[in-house]
């Protein structure tokens, strides 16, 4: 009798686990409103910026309110403040934001210091796990760099850019080019010249104080020479030959640049080759929106897009981009609602809606769809730079790099406005880093970048 | 003159008697004012204690593994050894002389100018037009400077350039982006100065302007002698406004120059913002910050002590 009562329990608990717990269970019945169903009422935050594809997931909300309950609320913040009103939260533990929005740059920051959670604890939970959610869908390089630290993922790419080379046709064709430059010496030796008239000028490069100085300026010249910030044991590398190249090309091709560039951001660049003043830029994805709507731009039928040009390393674009992560502050109710969010809005099957409405996903099927390859001519180019030529460490994303930036930034401009030579800004850099990274450098920290 | 004699007596003992009773406590005007020093002490006092207390810790906010550890007056050598942190300093101060001695002078015009206008209604709308600057944000007024002082299709390069003057690269040079800022200030601020030299010119009683007009008839012996004494208070208060303001001046160059180009623009705030909230170092950051409070209030004593005068005393 009691062997039999034994025997049934035992039988009962497999049925029981084998029912509740397979794959196969999850797969046939998971559905959003399921999943959402112990969160509905639950209020998350999200942190926004202003960009288009901030706006594109504000007219997506209501669709998931909708169909999980779950109120999403968000803040609009500049790029600028961002950080440091992100920080400040974390280290106050005020958890005002669910959602959180890590830039590339960040992700060690608030990972190392256990800020965000890893997203493992809902991704292999099958009840929150949507069973398409497909993490492998996503350009590798993406999920690596805005996602991933230290092999673990933290946060899923939302807000995705590459740096592109825009130009405009009808300047090139006028000046005898039926294509744009293929690499970084043709733009300086036989574009420059021909294009630079008539107070027009052939290229501007963002190159205000600030992140535009550091990421868009001066670490887009160092990667397609060959050069690079840091060597393997993390001490700086700028003063290497080829580094030294890549900014020497930099001061030279500013003569074929507006006379202000040191106080050209993105906006300022954007409307240079907008308004027809400048006939090339090298600039963020994200940018075509501006430049391919008549009303913010003239040169709409004039508009190409392509790869950035190569240089003698070959092609290293610009690699930015945002994923949304989960603060660990947050409630566990408000975690599991906010991964709910972050999976949905990121997820395959809003993806193309998402690019519709002016995202830029991070999701590969969508840039081998036709439809929207007609739609977005920029995509090849896009999904080109990612597959082919991504460089996660563009920028290192360990905690430091804010305040390296900060260095790069004062005197990169400093070099260019020609106060200090490239080998005085250099070795100012350089002895600046060596203290900001001596932990790593006599190996008191782990070299992840 | 016997009852003025008693009344004057009168007062006097009442007086003394009420000064050897025990001070009375008027709980309800105390309860009243209760309210706001509590706030002033939490939102005023604490944060400064704060900050002191930071002053002297290790406090990095991305590496917060061994915050709190008292270091002494580590954080101030590092102030005080950074050349960045002087040349800030004096970059500011630079600026500080320039805008205060053109504000002033010009406020002084303005003032005088609309005093001595006979027509009320003109009074009353230069006065209200004075205000419009000052209610701005400073924030908004250099997002709007970014757009004056653009070289391309700035308003400045285009007003410039219907009187022949070449384009003028405001933000991209580093002397005219300060010039550039200086100028955004004088816009804003000499209304303010204007404003208040006006009120202390209500004070100059008439009849001794009347009287100074039968001694002399130079403006200037007028100005110098009967006036000015009289807007002596008001330029001090005024100084003293300005360099706390200046000081601390953050919004309106952030949001026009963020600094640059280099560090030409990069003003003593920025530089501080930039430890506490770039580099994520707070200690030094207050350290920076208390060295300015101590800063502001010795400038403050100074001005009171070489420039104010009492009407009365001249």
């Amino acid at each position: 009798m009691r062997k039999g009562f034994v025997l049934f329990l035992v039988l009962a608990l497999l049925v029981v686990g084998v029912f509740s717990a397979t794959p196969s269970r999850a797969q046939g019945t998971w559905s959003l409103a399921e999943a959402a169903k112990p969160y509905a009422g639950t209020e998350i935050r999200a942190f926004f910026l202003e960009r288009p594809g901030y706006v594109a997931a504000q007219q997506m909300i209501p669709e998931f309110e909708k169909i999980t309950g779950i109120k999403v609320t968000w803040d609009v913040t500049p790029y600028e403040n961002s950080l440091e009103k992100q920080t400040l939260d974390f280290t106050g533990g005020t958890a005002q934001f669910d959602v959180v929005l890590v830039d590339v740059v960040w992700i060690g920051n608030f990972a190392a210091n256990g800020w965000i959670v890893p997203l493992e604890k809902f991704y292999k939970n099958p009840a929150l796990a949507d069973p398409e959610l497909n993490l492998d869908g996503f350009f590798p390089i993406l999920l690596e760099s805005f996602g991933t630290w230290n092999n673990v993922i933290y946060g899923l790419p939302f807000d995705n850019y590459s740096g592109l080379l825009y130009f405009n046709k009808c300047m090139l064709k006028e000046a005898g080019f039926d294509r744009p430059p293929d690499t970084w010496e043709e733009l300086l030796n036989v574009y420059g010249p021909a294009l630079t008239k008539d107070g027009k000028y052939a290229f501007a490069l963002q190159s205000r104080r600030g992140e535009t100085q550091s990421a868009d300026s001066f670490m887009r010249v160092i990667w397609p020479f060959g050069g690079s910030l840091l060597k393997e044991d993390f001490t700086p590398n700028l003063s290497s030959p080829e580094s030294l190249a890549g900014l020497k090309f930099r001061q030279e091709l500013m003569k074929y640049m507006p006379p202000d560039i040191v106080a050209f951001d993105h906006d300022e660049t954007v409307q240079a080759l907008a308004q027809g003043q400048v006939a090339m830029i090298t600039e963020w994805s994200a940018f075509y929106a501006t430049l391919s709507n008549p009303a913010t731009s003239r040169i709409t039928d004039c508009l190409g897009i392509t790869v950035e040009p190569a240089g003698p390393a070959g092609r290293r674009p610009a690699l930015g981009g945002f994923s949304l992560a989960i603060n660990s502050s947050s409630s566990e109710a408000k975690q599991a609602a906010a991964w709910l969010f972050i999976q949905w809005i990121t997820s395959e099957a809003k993806a193309k809606e998402y690019a519709e409405r002016g995202g830029v996903p991070g999701r590969r099927s969508v840039y081998s769809d036709p439809e929207m390859i007609a739609k977005f001519p920029h995509y090849p180019a896009l999904a080109e730079s990612w597959e082919k030529y991504g460089n996660p460490v563009f920028r290192p994303r360990f905690p430091e790099w804010p305040a390296i930036s900060d260095v790069i930034a004062q005197f990169g401009t400093e070099m260019m406005l020609g106060n200090i030579s490239v080998e005085e800004g250099v070795a100012r850099i350089e002895a600046e880093m060596r203290t900001i990274l001596r932990d790593y450098i006599e190996g008191r920290l782990p070299r992840l970048q | 003159m016997a009852n003025m004699a008693d009344a004057v007596s009168l007062v006097e003992t009442r007086r003394t008697a009420r000064h050897r009773r025990f001070p009375r406590i008027n709980w309800l005007a105390l309860a009243m004012i209760m309210p706001s020093v509590i706030a002033l002490l939490l939102i005023g006092l604490y944060p400064l204690l704060f900050a002191v207390s930071l002053s002297f810790q290790r406090f990095l906010l991305n590496r917060p593994q061994n915050n709190g550890m008292f270091v002494g007056f580590e954080n101030y050598a590092k102030v005080l050894e950074d050349p960045l942190f002087w040349s800030s300093l004096g970059r500011t101060l630079t600026m500080l002389l320039i805008v205060l001695i053109i504000q002033i002078i010009a406020g002084i015009g303005i003032a005088l100018l609309v005093d001595s206008s006979r027509w009320r209604v003109l009074n009353w709308v230069v006065k209200t037009v004075l205000v419009i600057p000052i209610a701005m944000t400073p924030a908004v007024v250099g997002l709007l400077g970014v757009l004056i002082f653009n070289r391309d299709f700035g308003l400045m390069n285009y007003l410039l350039g219907l009187i022949g003057i070449e384009k003028i690269n405001w933000l991209g040079d580093p002397t005219m982006a300060m010039a550039a800022i200086i100028i955004t200030d004088i816009w804003q601020w000499t209304p303010f100065a204007a404003l208040i030299m006006l009120s202390s010119l209500a004070l100059v009683p008439h009849d001794m302007i009347e009287a100074a007009k039968l001694d002399t008839k130079s403006g200037w012996m007028i100005f110098r002698y009967v006036k000015l004494p009289y807007l002596m208070p008001g330029i001090t208060a005024f100084m003293i406004i300005r360099t706390a303001d200046v000081l601390k001046l953050f919004d309106m160059p952030f949001t026009l120059t963020r600094g640059g180009p280099g560090v030409s623009t990069e003003l003593i705030s920025l530089y501080v913002q930039r430890m506490g909230f770039r580099i994520f170092d707070m200690g030094v950051a207050s350290a920076q910050a208390v060295l300015l409070l101590i800063l502001c209030i010795v400038l403050a004593r100074a001005y009171i002590y070489f420039f104010y005068r009492a009407p009365e005393a001249e």
